[in-house]
């Protein structure tokens, strides 16, 4: 095909995007004359000049779309009729967070076993052949408290392909060859663990967090993996993927009696179960402190960050627009002005707040910088969350905050499948059901001094971790100018994690010990 | 605002031969017309996704158009095209335009000095690397700190205080984020340079400002400093990640005399060396009307859009110069080629082959022909990955470019398997393919899937924008309604043919990567 691969092309930015915005309650800024019906000589001198008619936005309400099934499962249907396809996704609750402690990843396994281990009527191979002839897309995928599959097929054959969705997702085969084959793979994937530095740092964060205990810090071991058998896949089918656990989304080209009519259908009979539970918190701590794994690489690594909030917490929305300021609004961002834009000491820098529902998630800043400029790029990092908790931020900054998170609202609500995605996730969460419809009245009235409040209560540096990945020898000494060592952190007291062998985790005997 | 009634995007049965009844074509609807100052614009109102538009333009150059001492020169102006203009990004663009003059004075003396005193201690192998810093001599050191205090005088952060700094930073960003604008970013690949936003409907002039504004006046602010960021940028994506540097190296190696040996980023000794001469140059052959394309896909009114763009868009001067042609062609490879490489990486291979450009008859059963190889049911997965068990993982890309183009098949490998059973392997999929002609059926499944991809690729205003920009600067924006009937009309004999014509010994270069030890 024509090279369309964006993974070969360079992007400017490298913006981690909180994507959450708005739009009615921006005023048009300026009273120039809009000159589109004008002669050439009519441009603005500034872009502020020009006036903006109004664009009015509503988020819908989820009512709208919600219908039931006979037997009780609740349908979302958002019809469009652009084009000649119809996507049907269907939410489970339950994912990793029912890993049992000797099977991490056991989920994801079900999850690729459902969608390949073919159906008890037919084969892998057969299954397969079939899907791909129909020009039908399935993907059956386990996020930490989902499991969702999704079909996507051509209207032409709607009804063949949601027989063969269905068919998966009540009979799984989790046929022994191809689960044979699929250890095998992820066997080889166990054995990548220590190859990128992005992969190591993402492993010990998380285990630095949320500890190895917790399923969000738990990772298989090669025995773990070859100990995953058929029976234990069954067993987890058989708690996520039943009517009583699902909620389903349908989009595309369709109209709703009919579909409703295919659903009953395809449900009818189909028992249902429990719901499955919210996962339990975990119990480990983060110990504040500067921890470094080794890997000898031309640029280090770094996360700096603590244990953050629940999603419905109150200062959700005030955390939400400093973060904004501080590192998530891309270039507009205080971090990628400093760090990147005047100093030029990293090409991606950024921060994330990342609430969880069910518990705390975590709040966490990063870059890329070479070696002798890690520590200089570090201290800037921390000179910044001190800044907000210091000093109130510009007025300005919290104006242009404000005004992308309304502005941009809409876009949560773009595109038929990604509105029903916002429903499902909506309901199984319990979000409050006037969320949406005052989110922007919210934003509006938060303040300088409850940015300030909530950073001295969530963002303490002195309870942050600083994770470094790279060659230690060369980052602890800083850059030529002296402006910036590593040993200005924690004291200068750092914790040598080991790299692990990648397929037992156990410390690397080769790797420095702590000092 | 005014919108469509109907679905722009109409829909046209092509072929109903199909079994799945999915080999139909999309046909997008695309209202198209040239500025009289030779910028051209594609416009594809649609309603799915209400408030919103897609917006953005391409320059048709990339790193092929580039030369040795000069590469990477097409990615470094997608970062300079952020820097504002003598409207955005200052107030007071006289005294910025001085610090501007002075930056370049100091750093073409640098330049000077390392080009020759450096270079030739160097190469006498006095030092190891003639650009870093830990290696200047005294004059060097002088200029450098020169450099920096006039850089930080300019952003406010020099011993004259905020007072001195003529720079608002970054304020191309802010302009847009306190519009409502998402997503705003731009990416450079080996044949084009595309700028791209998502911007609320009623948004559409300040659009039109921001974009005219910076393709009329830009500056190139940051000229120098700016290349620290891409210096890191090279350190993220090639030279901190296990394959990136050897990637790099196949590269090289695979492209013998073509523009495309070389990395879009640029290799690290030119990034240091561009002058301002010679961006300007650059500037002024591709960064002129003629050689633009802006599109734009959405929720909006093409007749006011229409009068926006030529109230914005005409104030661009015409090129003086065309853009030279691409004239050096790859030479015919006539022996094969290999290289080993071992490092913090899985066993894997990839073999490739030197093919067609885009749009070359022979383009469209290649492509068949990958996706025949490719996913669940291809043969690389039957044959490697479950059949002989010896990959984790196997996949075929046809990738055709402006004025070349090649066919990768990479494997990695499962267990004690090594590259040269993975090469091997392949060495019999492709005899298969040489001597049999793919079944009926099988031909039939990958085009139902080839057709309904098609549409697939229309859902979303920003995937349909990128489809054009890439088919209106390396062939024609219709090509994205043309082709699915070409691949409809691709033969089981075609895909032989091509397969005994392009996968020959001579032709093939291979990379066996090995874990170290």
């Amino acid at each position: 095909m024509m090279a369309m691969r964006l993974s070969t092309a360079l992007a400017a930015a490298f913006l981690t995007a909180f994507a959450t915005a708005p739009d009615a309650l921006a005023a048009p800024s300026a009273t120039a004359v809009s000159p589109t019906s004008g002669p050439a000589a009519s441009i603005p001198k500034r872009p502020e000049e020009i006036a903006f008619e109004p664009l009015a936005f509503e988020p819908p309400d989820a009512r709208t779309f919600r219908r039931t099934l006979p037997d009780g499962t609740v349908v979302y249907l958002a019809p469009a009729h652009e084009l000649p396809l119809v996507t049907v996704s269907i939410t489970f609750r339950g994912g990793s967070s029912l890993d049992p402690a000797d099977a991490p990843g056991l989920a994801s396994m079900m999850a690729r076993m459902i969608r390949e281990g073919g159906t008890v009527a037919r084969k892998p191979a057969a299954f397969d052949e079939e899907l791909d002839f129909l020009a039908t897309e399935v993907g059956v995928a386990a996020t930490d408290t989902f499991t969702t599959a999704t079909m996507n097929c051509l209207k032409s054959n709607l009804e063949e392909s949601l027989g063969l969705f269905v068919e998966m997702l009540r009979s799984p085969g989790f046929d022994g060859d191809r689960l044979a084959t699929n250890k095998a793979r992820l066997h080889e994937g166990l054995k990548q663990r220590n190859d990128d530095a992005a992969t190591i740092i993402g492993r010990e964060w998380k285990r630095l967090l949320y500890g190895p205990e917790h399923f969000e810090g738990a990772e298989p071991t090669a025995a773990m993996v070859e100990a995953i058998d058929r029976n234990r896949l069954a067993a987890l089918h058989r708690r996520i993927v039943h009517p009583g656990n699902a909620i389903v989304a349908v989009s595309g080209d369709f109209e709703e009696p009919q579909m409703l009519a295919k659903l009953s259908k395809a449900f009818d009979g189909w028992e249902r179960g429990e719901p499955v539970p919210p996962p339990a918190a975990p119990t480990a701590v983060l110990a504040p402190g500067l921890y470094h794994v080794p890997k000898e690489i031309p640029q280090g690594k770094v996360l700096i960050g603590c244990r953050g909030i629940t999603r419905d917490d109150p200062d959700a929305i005030p955390l939400l627009l400093l973060n904004e300021i501080l590192g998530a609004g891309g270039f507009t961002s205080r971090l990628m002005q400093k760090v990147r834009s005047n100093e030029g000491l990293a090409y991606s820098v950024r921060s994330a707040v990342q609430p969880k529902v069910d518990y705390p998630g975590d709040f966490k800043a990063g870059f890329e910088s070479k070696n002798a400029t890690v520590a200089l790029a570090t201290k800037i990092v921390l000179d910044e969350v001190r800044a907000v908790r210091d000093d109130l931020v510009t007025e300005d900054e919290l104006d242009t905050a404000k005004k992308s998170v309304i502005e941009t609202f809409p876009r949560q609500f773009e595109s038929k499948p990604q509105m029903l995605r916002v429903f499902v996730n909506d309901e199984w969460t319990e979000r409050p059901a006037d969320y949406w419809k005052t989110f922007r009245e919210k934003v509006a009235a938060v303040t300088r001094e409850d940015l300030r409040r909530v950073a001295r209560k969530h963002l303490d540096p002195q309870t942050m971790a600083i994770l470094v990945v790279g060659d230690w020898d060369e980052i602890a000494k800083g850059d030529l100018q002296g402006r910036a060592t590593m040993n200005e952190f924690f004291g200068g007291e750092v914790k040598h994690l080991p790299l692990r062998d990648p397929l037992t985790l156990e410390p690397l005997a080769e790797a420095k010990a702590a000092k | 605002m005014p919108r469509p009634v109907l679905s722009r995007v109409v829909l046209a049965a092509v072929s109903a031969v199909a079994l799945a009844g999915s080999a139909q074509a999309q046909k997008v609807d695309v209202e198209e017309f040239t500025l009289p100052n030779g910028m051209q614009f594609l416009l594809v109102p649609r309603d799915d996704q209400p408030n919103v538009v897609s917006a953005g333009w391409v320059a048709k150059v990339g790193s092929v158009n580039e030369r040795p001492g000069i590469t990477g020169i097409s990615h470094f102006f997608e970062h300079m095209m952020f820097k504002g203009t003598d409207t955005i990004g200052t107030r007071e663009p006289e005294r910025d335009s001085k610090y501007r003059v002075e930056q370049k004075a100091v750093r073409d003396e640098i330049n000077r000095l390392v080009w020759t005193r450096q270079y030739d201690r160097y190469f006498k192998g006095e030092i190891d690397d003639p650009w870093n810093p830990a290696n200047d001599t005294q004059e060097l050191r002088v200029l450098r700190a020169r450099l920096d205090s006039l850089i930080k005088a300019q952003q406010g952060r020099g011993d004259g205080g905020p007072q001195a700094g003529t720079i608002i930073k970054d304020e191309f960003d802010q302009v847009y984020t306190k519009a409502g604008g998402s997503g705003m970013n731009a990416f450079t690949t080996y044949d084009l340079t595309c700028y791209f936003i998502t911007v609320p409907a009623n948004k559409l002039e300040l659009w039109a400002w921001m974009e005219s504004d910076r393709l009329s006046d830009s500056v190139f602010r940051e000229f120098y400093s700016e290349r620290d960021v891409v210096h890191e940028e090279r350190r993220l994506r090639t030279e901190s990640t296990p394959t990136g540097k050897f990637e790099e190296q196949f590269d090289a190696m695979f492209w013998a005399s073509s523009g495309y040996s070389w990395p879009v980023i640029g290799w690290p000794s030119d990034l240091n060396s561009y002058t301002f001469e010679q961006a300007q140059d650059y500037w002024n052959i591709y960064y002129r009307p003629g050689n633009l394309v802006g599109i734009l896909v959405g929720d909006f009114d093409p007749a006011r859009a229409k009068r926006l763009i030529t109230n914005y868009f005409s104030r661009l001067e015409p090129g003086k110069t065309p853009p030279p042609p691409v004239v050096t062609l790859e030479v015919e490879q006539l022996a094969e080629q290999r290289m080993n490489a071992s490092g913090e990486f899985p066993p894997a291979v990839e073999i490739r082959y030197h093919t067609v450009p885009a749009g070359h008859v022979d383009s469209y059963p290649l492509d068949m022909l990958a996706e025949i190889l490719n996913d669940r049911t291809g043969r690389l997965f039957r044959g490697m990955v479950e059949g002989r068990g010896i990959a984790a993982t196997a996949q075929a890309v046809s990738d055709t470019r402006k004025y070349a183009g090649m066919f990768s098949v990479s494997a990695q490998a499962r267990g004690a398997a090594t590259p040269e059973q993975l090469e091997a392997a392949w060495q019999e999929e492709l005899a298969a393919l040489q001597k049999d002609d793919v079944p009926e059926r099988e031909l039939r499944k990958v085009k139902n899937r080839v057709a309904a991809q098609n549409y697939r690729k229309l859902e979303g205003n920003m995937s349909l924008f990128v489809q054009l920009a890439f088919a209106e600067t390396i062939l024609d924006w219709r090509e994205i309604n043309e082709a699915p009937a070409k691949y409809e009309a691709v033969t089981a004999a075609d895909i032989r043919r091509v397969a005994a014509t392009y996968f020959k010994e001579t032709n093939r270069s291979v990379a066996a990567y090995r874990r170290a030890d």
